[in-house]
């Protein structure tokens, strides 16, 4: 039981580890905020004076920004959707009873435990590279011109990468969701006369909606901020092509040394992120509930 | 329609055999009971009929048709699941349909037949609830609503009251037996529980690691066991075997006495014992008696007023002409 005596007690108690964590967030943030409305530019040191909304005004009119957003949504939505069908698919594809079935799926596991500067250089230098890659060799032995990959279609060969590194994530919660389902369902539902389409769609995709919510939630927070993945196979280029806003951040801040700039388009990044997860907690929200 | 045949029905899973050859016939509108300890193969046999599990060999015929290897959805039979395998997202009323949207029934048709089978089985106030607001018993009821939309040659039933509570599964029973004599097709029902067999079936078949042991109606069953399993199987409580010198007796390795067959006694009669527990439901009383030098207890059926107390003397008599006599391989002797 609780007295109002040991409540108090443990609010003190806990207060250290609240008001670190509060700092922890809070400090950062503040900073960010606060530099925001200076001119400071790392090359033009000296006083640093308040400029309101002018860094924002920048960055928003910033051409760069446009191509950014669309990017970034680019990404999210094509490696969302690849990583959602390809783990539905694999999912289905694991499974059914096989030889060897524990290491099957250890090794559809993998990619995930790969860094992603790391997972990033190898697609770049083992598979891509126009010259030594070994896309490059098959297109030769099949007597086409290699394709440059991160240059002729450098967000599409980002969000290749990026997928394969999500997609055993995927694949991991939808097969156990797949394994969840009572097989007394799809019996019942062969009896009924479903065919093995008509059984996938009306029982196995409605029992996965859970699943994917969360797929879908947890990878949209993670690859709003995609950024090794570029820095070590484009850096953002060519031009602005593959340049999302967590790169357009790093290169104002870091390349431009514009730190003001920089901090603005950070707190437009956690302004945007958050309006993306009030409208996923909704949507997931109502679906978990269900 | 609805008459089942099998004709030397054999299933193997690997190299174990569950069902050695077996012969049955199930007959236009009747009601069968498989009845069996678990693990006969009881359910095997029904999802072989169903179409759910390959046989091995033999054929299975379905209106004088070979539907051995038929589909499931081919077959024409209807199925309800022992976990009710309602689909969890949809409303009771897609639930009901969806056998009918499978076949590509027009909207107007499934909703006539839906409104139907809702009303047959008072359905109608929860018809655009999910599975997962109702209580078992009105789970139970959806998923036979199910199985009678599609009006099929057979229905098929496993263990379907397993999961419900002592008193609603005495409703469902009666619900189901109803249903049966109002639809008039043929009805499959697979259960463990011998009482359930005994008071649904037009037929019962009472299986043991996947052999026939008897078939019969339920009280062919009771009065003439072909054998000490089917014996010690139908009828509660259990009937009551005894080997040795009283078995001799009557010309038999063992005989059974049902605790119904015994007349109870304070002064005298054929066996004496002690009285230890005594089940009282009122309208019987359920004696377990020890210390007759006969079996380690005797159950007998005294009325419910009996007046006994543990550690009394009491006299057993059995009643002549019921006692049951079995010879060394455990079949009955005439």
């Amino acid at each position: 039981m609780a007295t109002q005596h040991s409540r108090a007690a443990a609010r003190l108690m806990i207060s250290p580890s609240v008001l670190l964590l509060l700092g922890w967030m809070l400090i950062p943030l503040g900073m960010t905020i606060y530099f925001s409305l200076l001119r400071y530019n790392l090359l033009m040191p000296g006083n640093n004076p308040y400029v309101g909304w002018e860094n924002y005004k920048y960055f928003l009119t910033d051409p760069a920004f446009t191509a950014a957003i669309v990017n970034t949504l680019l990404l999210v939505g094509g490696v969302l959707l690849i990583t959602v069908v390809g783990g539905v698919l694999l999912g289905l594809l694991l499974d059914q009873p096989m030889w060897g079935q524990g290491i099957v799926r250890i090794l559809v596991i993998a990619p995930f435990f790969v860094m992603p500067t790391v997972s990033a250089l190898v697609w770049k230098n083992m598979f891509m590279n126009p010259v030594n890659g070994l896309f490059a060799y098959l297109a030769q032995f099949l007597g086409l011109e290699p394709f440059d990959f991160l240059a002729q279609a450098p967000l599409m060969s980002i969000i290749g990468i990026v997928s394969w590194q999500w997609l055993p994530f995927a694949t991991l919660i939808l097969l156990t969701a797949m394994q969840s389902l009572d097989r007394e369902q799809l019996e019942a539902a062969e009896m009924d006369g479903a065919g093995p389409f008509s059984r996938f769609f009306y029982i196995v995709v409605p029992h996965l909606a859970r699943a994917v919510t969360v797929v879908v939630l947890i990878q949209t927070i993670f690859l709003l901020s995609v950024f090794a993945e570029i820095l070590v196979t484009t850096n953002g280029g060519p031009g602005n092509a593959s340049t999302n806003l967590t790169y357009l951040v790093y290169a104002e801040s870091l390349l431009r040394f514009d730190v003001g700039t920089g901090s603005a388009g950070g707190v437009v990044a956690i302004v945007l992120a958050n309006i993306v997860a009030i409208f996923l907690m909704r949507m997931i929200g109502k679906n978990l509930e269900a | 329609m609805g008459r089942i045949t099998l004709d030397k029905v054999t299933k193997s899973f690997g190299d174990i055999e569950v069902i050695p050859p077996l012969d049955l016939t199930i007959d236009e509108g009747e009601f069968v009971v498989f009845v069996g300890p678990s693990g006969c193969g009881k359910s095997t046999l029904l999802r072989l009929i169903a179409g759910l599990e390959d046989v091995s060999s033999g054929q299975i015929r379905i209106d004088r048709e070979d539907a051995t290897h038929l589909p499931p959805a081919k077959r024409k039979l209807a199925m309800v699941f022992q976990s009710y395998a309602l689909y969890p997202h949809m409303s009771v009323r897609k639930n009901i349909a969806f056998p009918l949207k499978m076949a590509g029934m027009s909207k107007e048709e499934q909703d006539k037949r839906v409104d139907y089978a809702a009303q047959v089985l008072n359905l109608s106030d929860y018809i655009d609830r999910k599975p997962g607001q109702l209580s078992g018993g009105q789970r139970q009821r959806v998923a036979i609503g199910r199985a009678i939309v599609r009006e099929p040659a057979a229905f098929l039933f496993d263990e379907p009251l397993s999961n419900l509570d002592a008193a609603l599964r005495v409703n469902m029973r009666l619900e189901i037996s109803e249903l049966h004599t109002k639809l008039k097709t043929t009805m499959v029902y697979v259960t463990h529980d011998q009482v359930e067999a005994m008071t649904m079936a037009d037929k019962i078949v009472v299986l043991q690691a996947g052999r026939i042991e008897q078939v019969g109606s339920p009280l062919e069953l009771y009065r003439a066991p072909r054998n000490r399993f089917v014996a010690g199987f139908i009828g509660s409580p259990k009937m009551n075997f005894i080997t040795g010198e009283e078995a001799a007796k009557h010309g038999a390795h063992e005989i059974g006495v049902r605790p119904e067959h015994l007349q109870p006694s304070t002064e005298s009669g054929m066996w004496k014992g002690t009285v230890g527990v005594g089940e009282h439901l009122g309208s019987d009383t359920f004696l377990h008696v020890h210390d007759t030098g006969l079996a380690e207890t005797i159950t007998v059926r005294a009325s419910g007023e009996m007046a006994l107390r543990h550690g009394d003397t009491i006299w057993l008599t059995p009643e002549a002409d019921k006692i049951h006599k079995f010879d060394a391989a455990g079949l009955r002797v005439e």
